[in-house]
C-alpha cells in the first residue's frame, strides 16, 4: 500500500499526522457534547454505592 | 589420571556461566545496575526500572535458567510477545485513571495529537537509515511514549525488534523527568511558563460513566487494529466510575496491576541480552527513540503556543509536553517545570487532560499506521 521508501515514509507520516489531528479533534468535539448528558438528570452516588460490591 | 581430572574440570567449567562471560555482558550488567541506581537514588520510575534493571542484570549472567525457554522470565516475555500483558496493563491503568480533566477541557485534547510529531520524525529517520517501512513504523511509535501501545504496534509491524523497541520506550518513559524539562524550557519563555489555567468545571458521575462506553464504541468503530488496548482501558475505567464494582476496580488498579508490572518489567529486562542487544541497530533504535521523545515534546509545546495564537484565554504551553502520553509522568513533568517558576501554579490536573488525550493520540496514530501499512 505505502511504498517501502523514504518517500513512502514521508507520505505515511503526513497522512497519519493529519488524520490523527482530525480524529482527535473529533473526539474533542464528542467531549464538548458531554455536558448535555447532565440534562438527563443527576445520579445519586450514595444510592448507587449502596447496591454495589 | 591428572589429564582426566583436568578434562572433567574443564567440562564442568563449560557448564557454568563463567566460561561464556564476555565484555558485552559486563556492559549490559552495568546498564542494568545504572537503572536500579537511578530508581533508588533519583526515584526515576522505580516501579519500572527496578524490575527491568534486575532482569537485565540476570539475563546477562550466562547460564541463567530464568531467561532460557521454560524459565519464568522467558514466560513473562511470551506474555508480552503474545499481546496478553499490554491490554491488561491498559485495564489496570483505566481503573487507576480519572478521565475528568480530559472530559472537562476538550479543547486541550488536540494536544494529544500535536505532541506526536516525534513519531513521524523518527519514522522518516529510521527509513533513511535503511530500516524497512514496517520496522520504521515500529521504531517511530516509541515516540508515542506509551509502552503497551509501542509493544502492541511493534508486535504487529516488526516483532523481531520488540526487545529494542520495548526497552527504548519504557526506559525513555522512565527518564522523562530528565528528557522533557530542557526541551520545554528551550521553547517557552518564563512568562509563558507562569500562565495560570482557569479552574475546570466539575464533571458529573453520569459523564464519567458515559465516557468509557462512548469511547469504547468510537475506538472499536474507527480504529479496530488498536481497539483491544483502548477497550481494556475503558473497561477498567468503567469498573472505577460505575461505583458498584469496587472489588473489581480495586483489584484491577492494585493487585492485578502490580502483578502485571512485575511480569512486564522482568519480561522486558530479560530481552536485554548483550548478544542480541549490543548491535548497531539497537544503538540506532535507541537514538531514534530519543529523537522521537524530544521531537514529540517540542511539537507539543509548539502546538500549545500555536493554539494560543487563536485562544482568548491563553494556555500554559508546558501542557503541550504532557500530550506525549506516558501517563502520568509527562503530566507531572509539565507541572514541575511550571511550578519551578511559580510554586502556587498547580498545573497537574490541567496537564492530565492532554496527557490522557495523548494515550488516545498514540492509539489513533498507531491504528492509522497499521491500516495504511495493511496490517490487521
Amino acid at each position: 500500500m505505502v511504498p517501502d521508501s523514504v518517500y513512502g515514509a514521508v507520505l505515511l507520516s503526513i497522512i497519519d499526522f493529519f488524520l490523527s489531528i482530525v480524529m482527535i479533534t473529533g473526539i474533542g468535539f464528542v467531549l464538548t457534547l458531554f455536558p448535555l448528558l447532565n440534562r438527563l438528570g443527576t445520579l445519586d452516588e450514595e444510592k448507587i454505592r449502596k447496591g454495589g460490591h | 589420571m591428572f589429564e582426566q581430572v583436568l578434562t572433567f574440570l574443564q567440562a564442568m567449567a563449560d557448564q557454568t556461566g563463567v566460561a561464556h562471560f564476555w565484555w558485552g555482558n559486563l556492559v549490559m550488567i552495568a546498564i542494568g545496575c545504572t537503572m536500579i541506581l537511578l530508581a533508588i537514588t533519583k526515584k526515576y520510575e522505580p516501579l519500572l526500572l527496578i524490575g527491568i534493571g534486575f532482569s537485565c542484570v540476570i539475563s546477562n549472567v550466562p547460564g541463567s535458567d530464568l531467561v532460557l525457554p521454560g524459565g519464568l522470565f522467558n514466560y513473562a516475555y511470551h506474555g508480552i510477545e503474545l499481546l496478553v500483558i499490554p491490554p491488561l496493563i491498559f485495564f489496570g491503568v483505566g481503573a487507576m485513571t480519572d478521565f475528568g480533566p480530559m472530559i472537562a477541557n476538550p479543547k486541550l485534547v488536540v494536544l494529544g495529537a500535536l505532541a506526536h510529531l516525534g513519531i513521524f520524525i523518527s519514522l522518516i529517520g529510521a527509513k533513511a537509515l535503511g530500516f524497512s517501512i514496517n520496522e520504521s513504523g515500529a521504531i517511530g511509535i516509541i515516540g508515542g511514549a506509551d509502552g503497551p501501545m509501542a509493544v502492541f504496534v511493534c508486535v504487529k509491524l516488526a516483532p523481531h525488534l520488540l526487545p529494542q523497541v520495548a526497552v527504548a520506550a519504557y526506559s525513555y518513559m522512565a527518564l522523562m523527568p530528565l528528557i522533557q524539562p530542557p526541551v520545554i524550557k528551550l521553547f517557552t519563555s518564563r512568562e509563558e511558563r507562569l500562565i495560570r489555567m482557569r479552574q475546570m468545571r466539575p464533571v458529573s458521575r453520569l459523564e464519567k460513566i458515559a465516557f468509557p462506553i462512548v469511547m469504547g464504541i468510537v475506538v472499536n468503530l474507527f480504529f479496530p487494529p488498536v481497539a483491544p488496548l483502548i477497550t481494556m482501558l475503558m473497561l477498567g475505567n468503567l469498573f472505577k466510575e460505575c461505583l458498584v464494582t469496587d472489588r473489581l476496580y480495586k483489584t484491577a488498579a492494585n493487585d492485578l496491576m502490580n502483578v502485571i508490572i512485575i511480569i512486564l518489567t522482568v519480561g522486558i529486562g530479560s530481552t536485554m541480552n548483550a548478544e542480541k542487544f549490543l548491535t548497531v541497530k539497537t544503538i540506532e533504535i535507541v537514538i531514534l527513540g530519543l529523537v522521537a521523545f524530544l521531537g514529540g515534546t517540542a511539537s507539543g509545546v509548539l502546538g500549545a503556543k500555536f493554539m494560543n495564537l487563536f485562544l482568548k484565554e491563553k494556555i500554559n504551553p508546558c501542557l503541550g509536553a504532557a500530550g506525549i502520553a506516558s501517563v502520568p509522568i509527562a503530566a507531572r513533568v509539565a507541572h514541575i517545570v511550571a511550578a519551578k517558576e511559580d510554586r502556587e501554579n498547580l498545573l497537574i490536573y490541567h496537564a492530565m487532560g492532554p496527557n490522557l488525550a495523548g494515550v488516545f493520540g498514540t492509539a489513533i496514530s498507531g491504528g492509522i499506521m497499521l491500516a495504511l501499512l495493511g496490517v490487521q
